[in-house]
């Protein structure tokens, strides 16, 4: 089996203003990190356009409504300091989640044994009712409910290890008892949730809260706990929402993981799903501010994945 | 960050619990957060410091068998 690597050239046309830091260049360069020889073994595919009744598995329809009303034909839309949207980010959005829904259909299916999805913009801070954090849509959050409803799974789990709390997702699968939601995140920091008192409407949401400059024993610690009780929940599938701006070259942050801490924390999600759901891992990029850092750690990560599918 | 050298010890606990409150609101944008933390870590550093200055001055008042005041002495194990 082969690990799936998806994205679409209409990423880059999601644009942000001079000196955001949730960029264009970002994706080129993991591209350019993901052209080495070693990534030559990638089954690559263009990312689909989701369909947009999709969105409405997470999203209500009146945020729908209002997100496309908002839509610039040219210049920037601000919706929030940190967030916009540029005349391409509306599709630049839509493959994103139809990225991460294609590639739960080819894991499902047999026709890769794990997934990477790196498109633009993330996901993780999309609350049902609002677009937050550079994100506009709940991209791994409707991926799990597809993956529910659509295919039928019984239960999923959703990792988080972007820096920030996913408090979007929390949002989106507060009351979903079939969805395991675990996040780590530096706290205190941005957005400010995530406290591990916060467990869901059915004690299926944990949350890791991290102490500002921890780093690898800290996570190593936090995580190891966590598998566990996923491994208890038996997914039939892991969603990894994959930011990598816990690394300690990060502007954004101030966790001081290194790859070896990516890798380590992959090989760990791998383990888990090879004993619960015969390997079934789709990972999708969230955060990661520091391009080096994040091709680095995007190299790592889906290093894993590739050793992890054979 | 050279403000806060300045700063008393009230005025540097009022940010920090005002750093604190914004953090946790979730109203701090994402980009800004990293350097509002920062911020409360420098505040929270300096408040350490204007204690430890603080405690090094405190002095225990002795008091005779009338329980009138007859001078100090150093308090140990602050």
């Amino acid at each position: 089996m082969t690990t799936l690597f998806l994205t679409h050239p209409a990423s880059l046309d999601h644009q942000t203003p001079d000196g955001h830091p949730e960029r264009v260049a970002r994706l080129e360069a993991i591209y350019a990190a993901l052209r080495a020889d070693g990534f030559a073994g990638l089954l690559r595919q263009q990312a689909p356009l989701a369909d947009e009744s999709t969105l409405l598995r997470c999203h209500t329809p009146d945020y729908l409504a209002r997100l496309n009303a908002m839509r610039p034909v040219s210049g920037l839309a601000q919706i929030d300091a940190d967030t916009c949207l540029s005349p391409g980010s509306w599709e630049a959005a839509l493959r994103a989640v139809g990225a991460v829904e294609a590639a739960v259909d080819a894991v499902l299916g047999g026709a890769a044994g794990n997934a990477f999805v790196a498109l633009r913009p993330p996901g993780h801070h999309a609350e049902r009712d609002r677009a937050m954090g550079f994100c506009l849509f709940a991209t791994v959050s409707i991926a799990a409910k597809y993956a529910l409803d659509h295919h039928g799974l019984s239960r999923v789990a959703v990792l988080d290890f972007d820096v920030h709390h996913g408090n979007g997702t929390q949002d989106c699968l507060w009351d979903e008892a079939r969805a395991m939601f675990v996040s780590s995140h530096q706290m205190p920091l941005y957005p400010g949730s995530g406290h591990a008192a916060e467990t869901g409407a059915h004690g299926q949401i944990i949350n890791l809260p991290l102490a500002p400059g921890s780093g690898g024993p800290q996570m190593r610690v936090a995580w190891q706990g966590a598998l566990a009780q996923v491994a208890a929940f038996q997914p039939d599938m892991i969603l990894v929402s994959a930011g990598f701006d816990a690394h300690r070259d990060d502007p954004l942050g101030g966790l001081t993981w290194t790859e070896a801490d990516f890798a380590w924390l992959t090989h760990a999600i791998c383990d888990l799903a090879a004993d619960c759901c015969n390997g079934r891992v789709v990972s999708s990029l969230e955060g990661g501010y520091d391009l080096a850092a994040l091709a680095a750690s995007v190299a790592a990560h889906v290093k894993v994945l590739m050793e992890r599918s054979e | 960050m050279s403000d806060i050298a300045a700063m008393s010890f009230e005025a540097a606990m009022a940010e920090l619990e005002r750093v604190v409150r914004d953090l946790e609101s979730g109203n701090v944008e994402l980009e800004k957060s990293i350097g509002f933390y920062e911020r409360g870590a420098a505040l929270k550093a300096h408040c350490e410091a204007k204690l430890k200055a603080a405690e090094e001055r405190v002095e225990k008042i002795t008091l005779n068998a009338a329980g009138e005041p007859t001078g100090t002495t150093p308090v140990e194990g602050l």
